[in-house]
C-alpha cells in the first residue's frame, strides 16, 4: 500500500492552518508572532535538512555514517539538556554526555540486538530513527530532572544545610530533592503510557500506519519503544544527575554558584 | 521584660579552657564583595560569645564561614588547631547545631522532626528512647503534647526550642546561634539562657538583644565586615 504523497502546493496549502491561531494569538497580545514564526520556519528548515540527510544516510548506509550521525545527536542533545536546564555546559557537559550516551546506546542496542535483530545491526532505517525517537525523549527527561533538582537545591539552601549539621551525608542530604526530580523526569513518560491509545495515536505508530504498515505491526514497535524510552528515561535521569554532584559541590558540601547560567 | 536570672547570668563567670576557634585575619566575599574583611578573633571551649553590629556588617556570616558555606579568600580558619578543610568541616559539623531565626524542622510531625538526624547513617544506631525525647523537651520547657503536633501549628519560638532540644538529643556541644531569641518571649527566653549556660557549651551566636549580650564572655563587634572592638569577661 503506498503513502498518498503530499505535493508542493498541498504543502503551502498546509502552513495556511497556521494562520488564524497566529493571528488570533496576536490579537490577544501574547507578542509571541515573531517566536511562532520562527519557530514554525525553523521547524520546516530543520525538517527538510533532515530529509536530505537521511536520503543520503539510507542510501549509504554506511555503518561508521550512521554511527557519526547518532553522535552528532547526542552531543546535540546533550547541548540543549544544559542549555534548558539553566547549567553551565563547561562544568556537566561531559557527566550529562556520558549518562544520556550510555542509557541511550544501551536502550537502543537492546532493542536492535535483542528484539528486532535487523539483518544490518547498524541499518540506518532501523537505528537512526529509534535512537532519535529514545533521545528526544530522554532529552525531556533529563532538561526536568536537572532543573527541578538544582532549582529546588537553590530554593531550598537552608533545609539542605540543616540535613548535612544533623550529620547528613551529601548523599543522604540531597536524596529529599533527587527523588522529587526524578519522580518530575519520569512522570510525562508514565502519564504517557497510561494515556496511550486512549486519548491520542503515537507518533511513531502513526507514522507506521500511514507508511502502510499493519496495525498490529504499529502496535508491537510502540510499545517497544515506550519500553525503551521509559528505560532510557529513568537510567539517564538517575545516571545524570548523581554524576552531576561529584561537579556541582564544593570540599564542603555546598552547590557552587557558578555551576547555574547567570539569568 | 522581666530580669533574666538564674544560671545565663553566670556564663561569663565559668572558667574555659584551650582555643577552640581561631579566625585568622579571615576575609570572605561574596559575588566579588567583601563581606569579612581582615576579622580575627579566639574562641575557647566553653566560652560563650556575642556577635553584634548593624545589620549587613558580617554577623552571620562570621557563623556560616566556619560552618564552610563561605569560601575563605584571604586568612585562615582554625578548629581545635586545625585548618578548615574538608575533614575538619565535618568534625565541626558534628559537633555544631546552627539555629537560625527559622530554623527548619524538616518534617511534619514533632516527633519526626526530632527522629530526623536519626535516620542518617551516622546517627542510625543512636536512636533516642522516648524518655530521652521528653526529657530533652522538658529542658526547653516543651510538653510531650507537642510530639504529635504538626510542625506548621507550632509557634516561631517553639521551633526554634525544638531544634535546640534536637541539637540535645545529638549531643552537640558547639551552638552557633543566629538571633535565637528574636522569636521567644521572656520565659523561653530565659531557659533557653539557661540551656545555654551549661560549662560543656561553647556558644558563637548573633544576637541584638542586650539580656543575651550580657550573658556572654565575649562580645564581638562588626562593622561593615571589619571587626571593630572585642570586650571580654564583662567589659561590656
Amino acid at each position: 500500500m503506498e503513502t498518498i504523497d503530499i505535493a508542493l502546493p498541498q504543502m503551502a496549502v498546509l502552513y495556511g492552518i497556521v494562520v488564524l491561531p497566529w493571528l488570533l494569538l496576536g490579537l490577544i497580545g501574547l507578542g509571541l508572532s515573531g517566536a511562532i514564526a520562527t519557530g514554525i520556519l525553523r521547524m520546516s528548515l530543520q525538517l527538510a535538512l533532515v530529509g536530505v540527510y537521511l536520503k543520503t544516510l539510507f542510501a549509504l548506509n554506511n555503518p561508521w555514517l550512521n554511527g557519526l550521525w547518532v553522535l552528532v545527536m547526542l552531543v546535540v542533545a546533550d547541548w540543549a539538556i544544559l542549555r534548558r536546564a539553566g547549567l553551565k555546559r563547561r562544568y556537566f557537559f561531559a557527566a550529562t554526555f556520558a549518562a544520556v550516551t550510555a542509557s541511550v546506546l544501551f536502550s537502543t542496542a537492546y532493542l536492535l540486538f535483542l528484539v528486532i535483530r535487523p539483518p544490518l545491526y547498524y541499518d540506518a532505517r532501523y537505528l537512526v530513527p529509534l535512537a532519535g525517537m529514545i533521545l528526544g525523549n530522554c532529552l525531556q527527561g533529563n532538561v526536568i530532572g536537572l532543573e527541578r533538582f538544582y532549582t529546588a537545591l537553590r530554593k531550598n539552601e537552608n533545609e539542605y544545610l540543616t540535613y548535612l549539621l544533623l550529620g547528613a551525608t551529601r548523599w543522604e542530604a540531597v536524596r529529599p530533592y533527587f527523588r522529587e526530580a526524578i519522580k518530575a523526569a519520569i512522570n510525562p513518560t508514565l502519564a504517557g503510557m497510561a494515556t496511550l491509545g486512549l486519548v491520542s495515536l503515537p507518533g511513531m505508530m502513526t507514522g507506521q500506519i500511514l507508511g502502510g504498515g499493519e496495525p498490529w505491526l504499529a502496535v508491537k514497535y510502540q510499545i517497544a519503544i515506550m519500553l525503551c524510552i521509559f528505560a532510557s528515561t529513568a537510567l539517564a535521569c538517575i545516571l545524570n544527575l548523581r554524576l552531576s554532584l561529584n561537579i556541582a559541590f564544593n570540599e564542603f558540601d555546598v552547590l557552587k554558584e557558578e555551576i547555574v547560567e547567570d539569568g | 521584660m522581666p530580669p533574666i536570672s538564674g544560671r545565663a547570668h553566670d556564663w561569663a563567670s565559668q572558667t574555659v579552657s584551650a582555643t577552640l576557634i581561631r579566625f585568622d585575619r579571615v576575609c570572605v566575599s561574596a559575588h566579588g564583595k567583601p563581606i569579612l574583611t581582615d576579622v580575627s578573633f579566639t574562641l575557647s571551649t566553653g566560652e560563650k560569645a556575642v556577635l553584634r553590629g548593624r545589620s549587613g556588617s558580617g554577623k552571620s556570616t562570621v557563623l556560616k564561614t566556619l560552618l564552610g558555606l563561605y569560601p575563605l579568600v584571604g586568612g585562615r580558619v582554625l578548629f581545635d588547631d586545625k585548618p578548615l578543610d574538608a575533614a575538619t568541616i565535618q568534625v565541626i559539623r558534628r559537633r555544631a547545631a546552627y539555629i537560625g531565626q527559622e530554623p527548619v524542622l524538616g518534617a511534619e510531625i514533632v516527633r519526626e522532626a526530632l527522629m530526623l538526624p536519626f535516620q542518617f547513617k551516622t546517627h542510625r544506631e543512636h536512636k533516642p528512647s522516648e524518655r530521652r525525647l521528653i526529657d530533652a523537651l522538658a529542658r526547653l520547657h516543651l510538653s510531650p503534647d507537642i510530639l504529635e503536633q504538626e510542625c506548621r501549628r507550632v509557634s516561631g519560638g517553639e521551633k526554634q526550642r525544638i531544634a535546640i532540644a534536637r541539637a540535645l538529643l545529638l549531643g552537640k556541644n558547639l551552638y552557633l546561634l543566629d538571633e535565637v531569641t528574636s522569636a521567644l518571649d521572656a520565659e523561653s527566653k530565659r531557659t533557653v539562657l539557661e540551656v545555654f549556660g551549661d560549662p560543656g557549651f561553647t556558644v558563637l551566636s548573633v544576637a541584638h538583644d542586650p539580656d543575651w549580650a550580657a550573658c556572654c564572655d565575649v562580645v564581638l563587634e562588626l562593622d561593615g565586615g571589619y571587626l571593630t572592638r572585642i570586650l571580654r569577661d564583662g567589659n561590656h
